[in-house]
């Protein structure tokens, strides 16, 4: 069987920017065919690969882009350096091998697909997914560390405010539109304050990610781009009534909504991560993120079993340091390789 | 039957109990997971740690 280190080095070579994926997406197939698997490239793009042919399906699905900025690859002292060593080429990787050890069975097929487009709003990948599997049970692909689990993933809303209004005079005592923007985002920041909880995965933040102001001598305007993380069971549509009352001569869009998801634990596939991961000795952990990931919306449109999993330490996601403890790789595929098996 | 690692009260667990089944103690509300069902044997359920990144 080729060697899963080797899979995963060719992967971090190429580089693949959200939508810049053909390249990783060729490599993926080629690599999933030498390891054993049926493989080809889907309508969005997706690399997809298959082992059995049964009815029931185990689908495996995690994304091949990665945020911007280049790594070059290097091993050293039992670490694999490069963009998307951790997030989440390795969890690709990891279903990849962990898949290859396994017998063929009549009843099932084990499906892996490394999508498209999760680093960006569209998630076009897993969207297109979505209604192409019936899976039994599903796993995402994302660095929770070999001997933990994720259950759960905040929720975003991406909003985008716009104001325009005539220019006056900085000596008139009118609001500009700049200042009108500052008004809104610290409204924002004080609403949130009401959703105040002990921990971070259940209380709603903002974050301000953009803020433009421009003008062409007779109109001026300011944006901002506003991006907050849900917990779960909140009311979007009643945030952004009390948003939208707040400026109603403002335009407020929504760029991405999608509410937080978190997985049941006492399900046959958290069983058999628990019991893999005991088997070698080591305490289980659960996760819960405060991101938001392609579980949000798979776990929702399947209704079956989910968990995110894959190796590697989640803090270093889109630093310039991102990498891997190759022996916590073997250990994910090991532990893997053993879930798939029980179940 | 078995005892609650926590607390020491009874638990009850079900005919058909599984390794890796997790069940509320009735008494104090830890959760505890089987991990063993002959000889039947606890542990404290994995805690829910909270982390970033997805």
């Amino acid at each position: 069987m080729p060697d899963p280190v080797a899979l995963l080095r060719g992967a971090l070579e190429i580089y693949s920017p959200s939508g810049r994926e053909e390249e990783i997406g060729r490599y993926l197939c080629e690599q999933m065919r030498a390891f054993g698997l049926r493989a080809e490239l889907d309508g969005a793009g997706n690399a997809v690969g298959a082992r059995g042919s049964g009815p029931r399906q185990i689908v495996m699905l995690g994304h091949m882009d990665t945020v911007p900025g280049f790594i070059p690859v290097l091993e050293e002292e039992g670490r694999l350096y490069g963009r998307g060593a951790v997030d989440a080429k390795a969890a690709l990787a990891t279903f990849i091998a962990a898949t290859s050890r396994l017998p063929e069975r009549a009843d099932t097929t084990y499906l892996i697909v490394c999508a498209v487009e999760e680093e960006c709003p569209t998630s076009r990948g897993a969207r297109y997914a979505l209604d192409r599997y019936r899976p039994s049970c599903a796993i995402i692909g994302e660095p929770s560390g070999a001997g933990s689990i994720t259950l759960g993933y905040k929720g975003r809303l991406a909003l985008g405010y716009r104001v325009e209004q005539p220019c006056v005079h900085s000596a008139v005592d009118m609001g500009r539109a700049a200042e009108r923007a500052v008004d809104f985002w610290l409204a924002v920041k004080e609403m949130t304050a009401e959703y105040a909880a002990p921990s971070r995965f259940e209380r709603l933040d903002a974050a301000l990610m953009s803020f433009q102001t421009g003008g062409d001598g007779l109109t001026e305007h300011a944006a901002l781009e506003i991006s907050l993380r849900l917990p779960p069971g909140f009311e979007v549509a009643r945030l952004r009534k009390r948003l939208e009352a707040l400026h109603p001569d403002a335009s407020l869009e929504v760029r991405e909504s999608l509410p937080a998801f978190k997985a049941e634990k006492n399900t046959p596939l958290v069983r058999a991560f628990l019991q893999a991961i005991r088997s070698r000795g080591l305490r289980p952990t659960f996760k819960v993120k405060t991101g938001t990931a392609d579980m949000n919306l798979l776990g929702p449109a399947w209704g079956c079993p989910i968990v995110a999993y894959g190796p590697g330490d989640s803090s270093l996601d889109h630093t310039p340091h991102e990498h891997l403890d190759l022996a916590e790789y073997q250990l994910a595929i090991d532990i893997l390789a053993d879930v798939l098996s029980r179940l | 039957m078995a005892e609650c690692i926590e607390c020491g009260a009874e638990v009850e667990t079900s005919e058909d109990a599984e390794e890796g089944e997790i069940i509320e103690c009735p008494e104090c509300g830890v959760e505890l997971e089987i991990i063993s069902v002959e000889p039947l044997e606890l542990a404290l359920a994995p805690e829910e740690e909270e982390d970033w990144g997805e």
